[in-house]
């Protein structure tokens, strides 16, 4: 029951290719993200959902319909450009309105959709300014009104925060989540910013190379990445390079430093990722059987209800934990362990 | 140092600019009918003379005539030409901004004696619509530039925001693109007005008896006889010159003025 299915959708300019046969199908109702650095292609698949870029192949239904060669005036979708394309000789009203009058929509009807979407961004006192006579974070919502006045199928939003600063940011995620909870529509965001795709999503699409790497919850990517991408891209990560073998009572992953056992999966080179939550800072070694490395502490940021330690190892890159700041921080250079549990370590392929 | 330079030098550019005509406005309200200085008195009658003299009057008036005709079909002409470059793939707008241009390039003694030829084969003759055509010809290459100029100046989110949001390209075009390039339109126009208002060379070739313009009329007074009302007609046409140039910088401005 998905409502929109994207399969195996390619496009190439000239040589290069910027999708690589991707699907994905996204429920009615669902707030999606596709993230990704730039260059990734998720700007490419939002101009191919939008209409603007022809697929090379593959194809995209709506609720069981065939849209790839549909022109984008035909869509009935959304969209929030980057830049937020405000028509700048009109007031805010008139953006507004425009797609209600492209529909020949009645004039009372059209005064009363664009209160009703003035009053959703709550911009009533400003129907009248000119889009240059507002801040940043109010064009912004007169773009999302623009775009949701007409009840579109969709709705895309390509980098919609971009920019914007930090603080307004915030508001606004927060703004786009509970407006996305009121109308139900189905939105799709563009953005490289992986702390606004974990605020704001159901499901996040993470892209590189053209490819859709994993498709799913922030939780799922964060806990479970399918990939070395992935795990990078999404929060902050210890990557250890190493050898699974065959030990006595199972398989066992040989790090740099350490060893510890990992449950069946294919031997040989593998890469195991660590999240800095899970491991802890001790001045002794710990006797429960979890695993201790002696490390040197590097570098310290306090952000006050903790700091996240950089960590020296004697062999391997450098680990990164977050440790309790409430009795203090570890002067750069103290002799630690670091210490972790073999459940908490994702072997990735 | 520098600012000694740099006033000089425009003092210098300014005085060469305009000194050749400082010197002969004045002689426009000089009591003497004689073109010389020092002047011996002050006088509106030149004014008077060439207002009430049918010649001059019929001259401007056919001027006016021309120049508006040319104006309008240089918009037409120039407009949609920019309007359709910037929709084809990049090689081909190159060659035909080229194309589009020519009229501008080519020296106008040549385009005189073309399109005297031309029309002259065409069995058209001389007149106020061959007049027109010429003068549209020479004005809408500049239309073009200024369109074109605004309309590469526009946003191309704002067309596919207009088109994601159900409008055709007829519609995206009347609400959006022409609103947001008609300060360009406005520009061209002003300057095909100009060029036609005070063309000479092709309107020599191609004006008959029954079509003597205000530029051609002082071209041949000039050759007759040196007399202040020549130079009250020189004073007037620089005066609408003028009067243009002012508005097309009120044009730029309101251009400049919305982007935010």
């Amino acid at each position: 029951m998905s409502f929109i299915e994207i399969t195996q959708v390619s496009k190439h300019y000239g040589a290069f290719q910027a999708l690589h046969d991707v699907t994905l199908s996204i429920r009615k109702g669902e707030f999606v993200t596709l993230l990704g650095p730039s260059g990734s292609g998720k700007t490419t698949l939002l101009k191919v959902l939008a209409g603007f870029e022809p697929v090379s192949s593959g194809g995209i239904l709506l609720d069981g319909r065939d849209i790839t060669r549909v022109p984008p005036e035909k869509r009935n979708f959304g969209l929030v450009f980057q830049g937020y394309a405000l028509f700048p000789h009109m007031t805010v009203q008139d953006n507004i309105a425009y797609p209600l009058r492209v529909r020949r929509r009645p004039r009372a009807e059209i005064e009363e959709q664009v209160a009703a979407l003035l009053k959703l961004v709550q911009l009533e006192r400003f129907a009248g300014r000119k889009p240059h006579e507002l801040s940043g974070g109010q064009q912004q919502r007169v773009a999302l009104a623009r775009a949701l006045v007409f009840k579109p199928d969709l709705l895309l939003l390509d980098e919609p925060m971009s920019a914007l600063d930090k603080k307004l940011r915030h508001d606004l995620q927060e703004e786009l989540r509970a407006i996305h909870r009121t109308l139900g529509t189905t939105f799709i965001n563009v953005t490289h910013d992986q702390e606004e795709a974990m605020h704001m999503s159901d499901r996040i699409a993470v892209m590189n190379h053209g490819r859709v790497e994993q498709f799913d919850t922030a939780h799922t990517l964060y806990r479970r990445p399918v990939s070395r991408f992935v795990a990078e891209f999404v929060g902050k990560s210890n990557i250890f390079p190493g050898q699974i073998g065959r030990a006595a009572g199972g398989q066992v992953f040989s790090g740099p430093g350490f060893t510890m056992p990992v449950p069946d999966c294919a031997q040989g080179e593998a890469l195991v990722l660590l999240r800095p939550e899970d491991v802890e800072i001790a001045e002794r070694a710990p006797t429960d059987g979890r695993i201790a490395v002696p490390v040197m502490v590097a570098s310290s940021t306090y952000s006050g209800d903790r700091a996240l330690y950089t960590l020296s190892p004697q062999a391997g890159a450098q680990i990164l934990a977050y440790g309790s700041a409430r009795s203090g921080v570890h002067p750069d250079g103290a002799s630690l362990f670091a210490i972790f549990a073999a459940e908490n370590a994702i072997v990735l392929d | 140092m520098s600012r000694v330079i740099f006033w000089s030098t425009v003092t210098f550019c300014t005085a060469f600019l305009a000194l050749p005509l400082l010197l002969v406005w004045p002689l426009a309200f000089n009591t003497s009918s004689f073109l010389t200085y020092p002047l011996e008195g002050l006088t509106l009658d030149w004014f008077h003379q060439v207002l009430t003299q049918p010649t001059w009057v019929n001259a401007f008036l056919k001027s006016l005539k021309v120049a508006l005709g040319a104006m309008m079909l240089a918009l037409a002409i120039g407009g949609l030409a920019a309007t359709g470059v910037i929709l084809v793939p990049r090689v081909l707008q190159v060659v035909l901004t080229g194309l589009f241009l020519s009229p501008i390039v080519v020296p106008t003694v040549v385009v005189g004696v073309a399109f005297a030829y031309a029309f002259g084969r065409a069995g058209i003759g001389g007149g106020y619509f061959s007049l027109v055509l010429a003068h549209a010809v020479l004005g809408a290459p500049l239309v073009f530039l200024s369109v074109l100029t605004s309309l590469r100046g526009l946003d191309p989110n704002l067309d596919l925001a207009g088109a994601s949001m159900g409008a055709s390209r007829s519609y995206r075009f009347r609400t959006i693109t022409l609103p947001l390039a008609l300060p360009g339109f406005a520009a061209g126009a002003v300057f095909a007005f100009i060029t036609s208002f005070d063309e000479v060379v092709v309107a020599l070739f191609l004006a008959d008896p029954g079509s003597t313009t205000l530029p051609i009329a002082l071209f041949a007074g000039l050759r007759d006889r040196l007399q202040p009302s020549i130079v009250v007609v020189a004073v007037l046409l620089s005066a609408v010159s003028l009067l243009f140039l002012v508005l097309l910088r009120r044009l730029q401005m309101r251009v400049a003025a919305p982007k935010s």
